[in-house]
């Protein structure tokens, strides 16, 4: 049989996964997303069609849309629910790619069905098991490959199943819009239909020297890709994470730079416990910073050596953001971002007397938050945030993770 | 100012000094050569700040004085003059003709009173030693700096004049190197530098133009003065090269060196670097090491990377220890090996967490630490 790729695309995930919990909000405008200032990532196409768009901050969606509901994020339960859809996935084929929470790719070539025919009813078959078990509803593209399949499963959503046949991919796609290509973001679509480019064929109508004078260097790869040619093979062993990150919303806009510094540290801290608990050791730091008109900036920092320990970080915190925070103005989210995963075995290190008594602490730190909780241990500058600015985390608006247990007499701890 | 010289000689002398130049952005004068002419020859002068290099060829002067010209551009130049005989004249205004054949080049120059003066040097601490022997004991152990910028005071070249011995010793972290020979080193002039890389690789360019040289320092400086008696080619007097320091302690590297030998196996080198080698020939970025299992008389060395295939070598050895295997970054085995001349050395393992250790019978050890075994 010729290759054949599936390609799975959930209908507003989050969405649906709360509805899935709680039916009671089936049907309606709904929108996952944070309360006061943070940003709707999910919207229940009955939100969508109130003009609600993933990613819109809270305040406007409320506005276009008053009745919206609102559902904040739960904790673990979309990583659940993917972890089942994509089980489900493979029992249909081993060769399953996630490309993200929500979306994935399926080889069923080597699945020995016998026609495309064959490989449409055993999908939709699986389409209706993971409805009836999960209680959420995905979209399906079938096609030769890759490009073309991503592009049917999201045609006709939600719930949508097309299927393109061998041999039919560049007829499929000559109709649609050019911003459906990859690599077409809203920008360039707006600038190709001003010069006339409006539909995926009227790439064809024009010659070589014109397209490379519009689209610059990248215009044969655009014509492949109109043309519906994409050699990428489904890769599986996507499993592992190529980098950790975390941000954080503030409850209002901060311009404390220690307030933020403490804030990125204790994101790096609990990136550094995730990446020791998969044993995963990380080269680079990046910070980004967010401001109240929704611009950023960032900046990232490369050690030499991988490392697993926080300590390697530390001392670039502070550096990374100022770098990334060059407006004078307060930011209304920062994140963490490490990145350069490696699982290499490890060198050995010649003066590791300190790194070695650190590996061994972070070890015993790790242990002790999973058995008693974020609170039972903390860093010395997380007890500055605390003593330093009071009732701190609560009149500043910031989140934290650790809670009061943790906030000890503050001789008890070393400071880094 | 105004000389004739040999086209050979000249271009020898630039070429001793090239490698030493500013970055142009911050002073455009230290892209340039200082060349002073007096009595019976000139003196040639660059420097980075850092690292300062003089030397000193024959020349029929004709007329004293000094100027500075671009330094790349003017060896370039000097090597391409088609006659051996080669005139130079400056003008009060920097302007320099350089006169060679048919050849004519008129050359723009900068005066010599932008150029830094090298650093005066007082003799705090100076000990003599043989450039053959200095030659070969860095380059035993010069492989091992560090190059990482962050840790830069692993980014040269300890020399520790003590205790009756002079040891130079390099280290990135994860191998070190040593050697020691003896020597006397009075009470009042016991002392250590660490010079840095830069540095390290000009002394070695420079080490075979004569028997002796001479080494001083301070806590801030070092300057070598290198005998050029068996240079043939224009060089009189002899090179002096100044440094500045790394300045710091250097870590503690005797808590480094195991102390006792666990299982010590007598090895050909040649016959050892060239199976490593072949083996290393499969490693990738990503799984870059080799196995070397010792079992009864036998040494296997086995290299894989997942997506391109694996590599076994075995050598046949004197040994009646237990079996054991332990990992290495393969470069960390070649070097010392490539930079040891002796038919023999021997290697002491222990465990695969342990380090091991290269030695000779000429006090040169190599403590090289294991990747640990997936």
């Amino acid at each position: 049989m010729l290759r054949t790729i599936v390609h799975l695309d959930a209908d507003a995930f989050f969405v649906s996964v709360e509805q899935a919990r709680n039916p009671a909000l089936r049907g309606k405008k709904v929108a996952v997303g944070g309360r006061q200032r943070g940003i709707i990532s999910s919207a229940s196409y009955e939100a969508r069609a109130c003009g609600v768009y993933t990613p819109m901050p809270t305040s406007r969606a409320l506005k276009v849309c008053p009745d919206l509901i609102l559902v904040s994020h739960t904790s673990g339960l979309y990583g659940e629910y993917s972890r089942r859809l994509f089980a489900l996935c493979e029992q249909l084929t081993p060769l399953v790619q996630r490309s993200s929470i929500d979306e994935g790719y399926l080889d069923v070539t080597p699945c020995g069905f016998k026609s495309l025919g064959d490989v449409e009813t055993a999908v939709r078959k699986l389409q209706m098991r993971i409805t009836d078990e999960l209680g959420i509803t995905v979209s399906f593209g079938i096609a030769s490959n890759k490009l073309v399949a991503a592009i049917a499963s999201k045609l006709k959503k939600p719930r949508g199943f097309v299927v393109v046949p061998h041999g039919g991919e560049a007829g499929f796609l000559a109709p649609l819009s050019i911003g459906k290509l990859p690599g077409i973001g809203e920008k360039t679509e707006k600038y190709l239909n001003a010069h006339g480019i409006k539909i995926v064929s009227d790439l064809f109508e024009r010659t070589e020297s014109e397209l490379s004078s519009l689209l610059g260097s990248g215009w044969r790869e655009l014509l492949e890709s109109a043309r519906g040619v994409d050699h990428r093979e489904v890769e599986t062993d996507e499993a592992d994470a190529k980098s950790y990150s975390q941000q954080e919303t503030f409850g209002r806009d901060i311009a404390d730079r220690a307030e933020i510094e403490r804030v990125a540290k204790r994101m790096l801290e609990e990136l550094m416990r995730k990446v020791r608990n998969d044993r995963k050791r990380v080269r680079t730091l990046t910070i980004r910073v967010r401001y109240p008109d929704f611009s950023q900036a960032s900046a990232a920092h490369t050690v030499p050596e991988s490392s697993e320990l926080e300590t390697a970080f530390y001392a670039w915190i502070a550096p990374t953001l100022d770098a990334a925070w060059k407006k004078r103005r307060p930011l209304r989210l920062v994140s963490v971002r490490l990145s350069g995963v490696d699982d290499a075995p490890e060198q050995l290190q010649l003066f590791s007397e300190t790194s070695d008594k650190r590996k061994r602490l972070a070890a015993a730190v790790d242990a002790l938050k999973q058995k008693g909780g974020e609170g039972i241990v903390v860093h010395g500058s997380q007890i500055a945030a605390a003593s330093s600015s009071a009732a701190g985390a609560r009149k500043l608006g910031v989140k934290r993770g650790d809670g009061d247990p943790g906030r000890r007499d503050k001789s008890e701890f070393g400071r880094e | 100012m105004k000389f004739k010289i040999n086209r050979d000689h000249f271009s020898n002398g630039l070429a001793q000094v090239l490698n030493v130049v500013g970055s142009k952005a911050t002073m455009p004068i230290l892209s340039n050569v200082l060349i002073e002419a007096e009595k019976d020859h000139i003196s040639l002068t660059t420097t980075n700040l850092d690292l300062g290099i003089r030397c000193k060829i024959k020349a029929e002067v004709k007329e004293t004085g000094a100027v500075t010209l671009p330094v790349k551009r003017l060896a370039t130049i000097v090597r391409e003059l088609p006659n051996v005989d080669v005139g130079f004249d400056a003008s009060p205004n920097h302007q320099v003709k350089l006169t060679s054949g048919g050849s004519n080049f008129r050359i723009m120059g900068i005066g010599k009173e932008e150029f830094p003066p090298l650093p005066e040097f007082g003799e705090e601490k100076s000990f003599t030693l043989e450039q053959a022997e200095l030659t070969m004991m860095l380059k035993s152990v010069s492989y091992a700096q560090s190059t990482d910028e962050t840790r830069y005071i692993l980014n040269g070249v300890y020399f520790n004049f003590k205790d009756g011995k002079l040891s130079l010793v390099a280290t990135d972290g994860r191998r070190l190197a040593l050697i020691s020979k003896e020597m006397e080193v009075p009470a009042a002039s016991a002392g250590s530098i660490i010079l840095p890389a830069k540095t390290v690789g000009e002394l070695l360019r420079m080490l075979d133009k004569g028997e002796k040289l001479k080494v001083s320092f301070n806590d801030r400086r070092a300057a070598f003065q290198i005998n050029t008696d068996r240079d043939t080619s224009g060089l009189v007097d002899s090179i002096y090269l100044y440094s500045k320091v790394v300045e710091g302690n250097y870590p503690n590297y005797n808590q480094v060196i195991p102390k006792e030998t666990h299982q010590r196996i007598k090895l050909e080198r040649e016959l050892f670097l060239q199976c490593v080698h072949r083996a290393a020939l499969v490693c990738s970025e990503k799984s870059n090491s080799v196995k070397i299992k010792l079992s009864s008389n036998l040494l296997e060395i086995t290299a894989q990377s997942p997506d391109f295939g694996e590599a076994h070598e075995s050598m046949a050895i004197a040994y009646s220890g237990p079996e054991l295997q332990v990992a290495f970054n393969p470069q960390f085995v070649m070097d010392p090996l490539r930079a040891l001349t002796k038919d023999e050395v021997f290697f002491e393992v222990k465990d695969e967490v342990s380090p091991g250790v290269f030695k000779t019978l000429e006090s040169f050890i190599c403590v090289i630490m294991p990747v640990r075994l997936s």
